[in-house]
């Protein structure tokens, strides 16, 4: 065999191949280090959590494949805001920039954003981020309660936790003074800071093995190629312009949001002009997150499986008016935006059915989070958050889920866990037949689950849930999925109400099922039947939503 | 004389190690598996083998078994009709699962059918509270009724009773297992609070649920299997590999199947840490890469590092969250999925990606001649040289160089506009990428430093990647053990006699009295030996280990401490601290700390498996040379026959050396010695740039 030896560029196919997926291994192994050195479930369990690498320039290379979806390339504009403080020639080897600034961030005060530069022969060859939800930041803790953003909590400008490696004790002490469950919050800072010390670490050997000088021309490759793999992927979508309306539950009333999408060639832009104002609740949008969401529905219906870079978004722009609810501006509270901004999702997915209806996701019944404050049989105090799902939206060929997460994510703390932190006991907690929206694909059940307060105290329940007035929506003729609701012993109450249980009180959850996607007449029989069988549709169920004659 | 005999059922082989006790000498031999009946391969083997020596089975004294048939049944879903018993209002546990995506991206993203369907789970009426406290007293009636539901309506075979709280409080359980046993004798029963007494519904249930659909089908193998060795005049003791590390007995086996899930991985893992221990070695990364998947496994202070979940049967890509749980002791393996079989493609963007698809064994490669006509990394090493077409397997197989020129000029080298060598190159070094991208991620979380540590590489693959995985993950050594193509087969014969129980049960430390802790692990060990005991061992000749999981109060995570045993409760908070600070680093916390399970663990003494040195020694001498692919371009390489090197032998890389089973890869600059066992032990030379990338 006589194959010449060849010498070839380095940044062919596979040479951009290996290193690429190096970098996002060692966004990942951050990733690892972080959940590894936390204190908070919500790091280790919830991994509400991003790690980001920017190239010299800030541009982002790689993101770690774990992120949740609102976190999507919110670093490369939070690094700009930090550079017009501490521009790049005034930073030092150990510095360690911060901030929460819902604004500047990630669009609530709970998430702390730190910033590590990374040096190579006295000039930066990157920047790590590492962006994590803290268990607290004082104010009036996680809700919607707020009025203005000065309820909630400490809210730290672009400052140096560490200045050429010496840490700012003040910033610590600043922030042990105004939030609960210290010890907590200052351990998951400090992880933050423990992982982008490695990431610099990883970073620095990553150039010396590849005998590289920067990153420059790699991360010039790797967005380009991915911004390429988008573009392919819109190219493929029909042009035109897209719109959507919903109407979400606020409040006070209902919400109306808007969004018009343009799609010309392989590049696209959404607006979210016809949005409602912002509300003097804590539940207003940041642009930061609604352009992440935007970001994040988009990747699922073009490249799901490539791990996020900069090069990504480059063809999709989105803007909103200023002080919408999705642009909410200062003073706006901003505590759970969450509430509207998972909207985001199933509003463009929505407008997009008729240029994708093949990739689109039917509506979500979306998670129901809640959280319980009281006193344990043994005395230990309770403050601990309670999660239950509703059913996945259907998807062409696809049947939702059960019970699954959408567009956020979580996992359900097993009832034997819970019981046993709480001595609250759940009396059942069961699939719903017939929730799900009916369909050629069927949406995702709902369920319910009953929980009795039996831990001889008064026990809180704080209520955020969604979904409880407008349904979660069908596409392509597909049915909507039943709606969520909360009961008290058994008499309907305000979903985004708080409640005291006395010893013995029950409080129950239906939660939301799956929109569906198709004309449920092209469900096939098979499908149906085995439904039936199954017990997921009731015989009336398959009368009604199916037509089908003498279903027993 | 006697002998030990190892089997292992493997997807294409079975595999023999005969170890005579006397003179440490051992015979290997490997057998095509019998997929329709796995039990016809392993005696007609034994037969086969036993004959070679001139020996009768009953020299044999012991027979160690590992075995893949449970995994496949589940992956299959050829098992039991299985049926599940359990508490009313959670008759839908094992469809919500756990309330999570495992790719936030991916919509179209499924998850596994539980293996009880839910029209064949009935409800009861009862209720147990987390402290084992009773609220809803047993309604057996009841039970009975839904119970003859099942049995005589749906026809299920095999039970799974699965209450909530079961861990805590058993009695409900095994009330209900005994009217299952007067009502229909020959039902088999699984409980939760036996199969896996942990607390966790969804995982329990499962576990269980995987425990009574592979129970009948096992049972009936093992009983073919003492019945088919016993005609072939065997009258010693058999036992079954299990998951952990440690042999069960054929009873132990049955009642727990699900324990025996990954026994064939586990063998080769504690093989590797078998080498570790003879080398002084004892921090290791074991690499098994076989035709389809790889494995990897770390070895800490000597032994594989356990836990008590797995996954099995990945519905989706290999991607964690997408199979089914197992809450039991197993060997903390990592699954990749890259094997010789790994299509190559060029993705979306434009780069190589190689697996998780696989082109099995058949068609297979391109290079197998069989109809492939994917590109595979098996197409990619030949290519590459790394391969010999004439003595693939031995030369039972000749592979088609052009083929595999072909498929990858047209599929990847032509697409990407890269040379044949380059587009070849380009697979075989992103595999070790995956590869080493899987252990760096698995050691991280778990807190393991490798880069001191050596790696144990065996399986058909694994010698030809090994050497480049070493290099990306800074690992400057890898032991290539003496008969690494029956690895699993002789890390059998090296396993001890083991049980261990875990079961849950939260105290708060500072409330938790000396007399509990004490009584607590006593009943522990006691369930912990029973099986051993009962196979005849003293208690006298056990070794037994007590470990916790705790956490500090409102932490969603424990950490696994082990304890001597006997230890005082006063002792636990310090232990604690410092098994905290190894993995989360420094940094405490002022809170309560809770035990949450209590873990006792009850094991015989590991076999002697003192192998026979080599004789020979000697320097090595090439069988011949061929053109292979290093650093840049192709350069005339010695090949070498691993069974002619001497002890105390030194070959400098770049260097081939070829077994049946697989061949070994040296890099330029590598040097490979011949050991005192006959292991091959490589050094790595200092990190290569050249190129932008590291050479194999």
């Amino acid at each position: 065999m006589t194959i010449a030896a060849k010498s070839e560029d380095t940044l062919d196919a596979v040479s951009v191949g290996i290193m690429w997926d190096r970098l996002v291994a060692i966004s990942d192994e951050i990733v690892t280090t972080l959940v590894r050195t936390s204190f908070s479930t919500i790091v280790s369990e919830s991994y509400d959590l991003t790690v980001a690498l920017m190239d010299g320039d800030g541009q982002l290379m790689a993101q770690g494949t774990y992120s949740v979806p609102v976190f999507m390339g919110t670093a490369p504009a939070t690094l700009q805001h930090m550079l017009k403080r501490f521009p790049a020639d005034s930073l030092q080897p150990g510095d360690v920039v911060i901030t929460n600034d819902p604004w500047l961030g990630t669009g609530h005060t709970f998430d702390i954003n730190v910033m590590r530069p990374v040096f190579q022969d006295g000039r930066i060859t990157a920047y790590v981020m590492s962006i994590t939800h803290l268990p607290d930041i004082g104010g009036l803790g996680f809700g919607a309660a707020a009025r203005e953003i000065y309820h909630e909590g400490l809210r730290l400008p672009v400052c140096k936790l560490f200045d050429a490696g010496q840490c700012n004790d003040f910033i610590i002490e600043l922030m042990r003074n105004n939030v609960r469950a210290a010890d907590q919050v200052i351990g998951d800072l400090m992880a933050n800071v423990t992982a982008t010390k490695a990431g610099e670490t990883m970073l620095a050997d990553f150039l010396v093995e590849y005998g590289l000088t920067d990153f420059t021309a790699l991360s010039h490759e790797i967005r380009g190629r991915s911004e390429a793999a988008t573009r392919q992927r819109i190219g493929q979508m029909a042009d035109g312009t897209y719109r959507n309306e919903i109407q979400i539950e606020g409040v006070d009333g209902p919400l109306t949001l808007a969004c018009r999408i343009d799609i010309t060639g392989d590049s696209m832009t959404v607006d979210f002009a016809g949005t409602a104002p912002s509300v003097r609740q804590g539940i207003n949008v940041p642009f930061c997150y609604t352009r992440a969401m935007v970001l994040y529905s988009m990747k699922c219906l073009t490249v799901p499986e490539l791990a996020n870079n900069g090069g990504s978004v480059v063809p999709i722009t989105v803007t909103a008016p200023t002080g919408c609810l999705l642009d909410a501006q200062p003073p706006s509270p901003t505590g759970a935006r969450h509430m509207i901004g998972h909207f985001v999702s199933p509003l463009v997915f929505g407008a997009l059915a008729g240029a994708v209806p093949d990739r689109i996701q039917a509506d979500c019944g979306m998670m129901d989070l809640m959280t319980f404050q009281g006193t344990h049989r043994d005395g230990h105090e309770v403050s601990t958050i309670y999660f239950a799902s509703g059913g996945f939206g259907a998807l062409a060929g696809l049947d939702g889920a059960e019970t699954t997460p959408g567009p956020s994510n979580m996992a359900v703390v097993p009832v034997e866990v819970w019981e046993t932190l709480t001595s609250t006991t759940v009396e059942r907690k069961m699939l719903l037949p017939d929730t799900g929206g009916a369909g050629a694909s069927r949406g995702g059940l709902g369920q319910e689950v009953v929980i009795r307060n039996d831990s001889k105290h008064l026990l809180t329940v704080f209520c955020m849930a969604n979904r409880t007035e407008f349904p979660p929506l069908g596409l392509m003729g597909g049915g909507p999925g039943r709606v969520r609701e909360h009961r008290v012993n058994e008499v309907m109450v305000d979903p985004k109400g708080y409640y005291e249980l006395a010893p013995g009180d029950r409080i129950t959850m239906v939660e939301a099922g799956g929109g569906g996607y198709g004309d449920p007449a092209e469900r096939p029989r098979a499908a149906i039947l085995a439904d039936l069988a199954e017990g997921f549709i009731t015989p009336m169920g398959a009368t009604r939503d199916y037509g089908l004659d003498h279903p027993e | 004389m006697t002998y030990r005999l190892g089997i292992d059922i493997g997807g294409t082989f079975t595999d023999f190690a005969l170890f005579n006790e006397a003179d440490g000498s051992f015979a290997i031999h490997k057998q095509l598996t019998t997929p329709d009946d796995p039990s016809r391969a392993v005696l007609a083997g034994t037969a086969t083998l036993l004959a070679r020596h001139g020996l009768d089975l009953a020299a044999v004294v012991e027979i160690v078994h590992g075995t893949t048939l449970v995994t496949n049944a589940v992956i299959e879903r050829k098992g039991a009709r299985t049926g599940m018993l359990t508490t009313r209002g959670f008759r839908d546990i094992l469809d919500m699962a756990r309330e999570k995506r495992y790719d936030v991206f991916d919509l179209r993203l499924v998850f596994p059918d539980p293996l009880v369907p839910r029209r064949l789970r009935a409800e009861v009426d009862e209720r147990c509270h987390y402290d084992g406290s009773v609220e809803i007293p047993l309604d057996l009636a009841g039970a009975q009724t839904a119970l003859r539901g099942l049995v005589e309506e749906h026809g299920i075979e095999s039970l799974a009773i699965c209450l909530l709280h079961g861990y805590a409080n058993p009695s409900h359980e095994r009330a209900l297992r005994e009217m299952a046993a007067a009502a229909y004798p020959h039902l088999m029963v699984s409980l939760s609070s036996e199969v896996s007494p942990e607390w966790r519904e969804f995982e329990r249930f499962t576990t269980t649920s995987i425990n009574a659909f592979t129970q009948p089908m096992f049972d009936q193998y093992l009983g073919r299997l003492e019945t088919g060795l016993g005609q072939l005049g065997f009258t010693g003791r058999l036992f079954v590999m299990s998951s952990s590390g440690g042999t069960l007995t054929p009873e132990t086996a049955r009642r727990f199947p699900v324990r025996v899930i990954e026994s064939g991985p586990a063998a080769g893992a504690q093989m590797s840490a078998f080498h570790g221990r003879a080398l002084n070695q004892p921090e290791l990364l074991s690499f098994d890469m076989g035709g389809t998947t790889a494995k990897g496994a770390l070895i800490r202070g000597g032994a594989a590092i356990k836990v008590y979940h797995q996954e099995i049967a990945r519905a989706h890509d290999f991607k964690a969250g997408s199979g089914l749980p197992v809450q039991s002791p197993v060997i903390d393996m990592i699954e990749i999925g890259a094997g010789g079989g790994s299509i190559a493609e060029v993705d979306v963007r434009g780069t190589i990606r190689v697996g998780p698809r696989s082109a099995g064994a058949d068609p297979g490669p391109a290079c197998y001649g069989q109809g492939g006509t994917t590109a595979t990394l098996t197409d990619a090493n030949l290519v590459l040289g790394y391969l010999d077409p004439g003595f693939f397997l031995g030369g039972a197989m000749a592979l088609n160089m052009g083929a595999a020129e072909q498929v990858i000029t047209q599929q990847i080298a032509g697409p990407l506009e890269i040379s044949l060598a380059r587009a070849a190159w380009g697979i075989h070094e992103i595999i070790n990428e995956d590869v080493a991208r899987a252990f760096r991620i698995h050691a991280s979380e778990r807190g393991f430093d490798y880069r001191g540590s050596s790696m144990v590489a065996f399986g058909g693959s694994g010698p030809v990647h090994a050497m480049g995985v070493a290099r990306k993950l800074g690992i400057p050594r890898v032991i290539f053990p003496v008969a690494a193509g029956v690895m699993s087969a002789l890390g059998l014969l090296a396993s001890p006699l083991n049980f261990e129980v875990a079961r849950t049960r939260q105290a708060f430390v500072a409330d938790l009295a000396q007399a509990d802790l004490a009584a607590t692990f006593a009943a522990l060990e006691a369930e912990a030996m029973a099986p051993l005991t009962a196979a005849g061992l003293s208690p006298d000749a056990l070794s037994i280990s007590w470990r916790l999981d705790m956490r500090y109060h409102g932490q969603g995570h424990e950490i696994e401490v082990s304890l001597p045993p006997g230890i005082h409760v006063d002792a636990l908070p310090a232990i604690f601290r410092e098994h905290y600070a190894a993995v989360h680093g420094a940094a405490l916390l002022d809170a309560p700390l809770v035990i949450t399970t209590w873990k006792a663990e009850a094991s015989a003494a590991p076999p002697e498996l003192a192998t026979a040195r080599p004789t020979a020694t000697g320097e090595a001498t090439p069988k011949g040379s061929r053109q292979a692919y290093f650093a840049a371009g192709y350069v005339t390489t010695p090949v070498y026959d691993r069974y002619g090197l001497g002890v105390g032998a030194v070959i400098d890389g770049p260097a081939l050396i070829e077994e049946r089973e697989s061949t070994v890869v040296i890099g330029i600059g590598d040097r490979v010695q011949v050991d005192e066992f006959g292991n091959l032990v490589a050094e790595l030379a200092g990190k290569s740039v050249a190129n932008g990338e590291a050479s194999p």
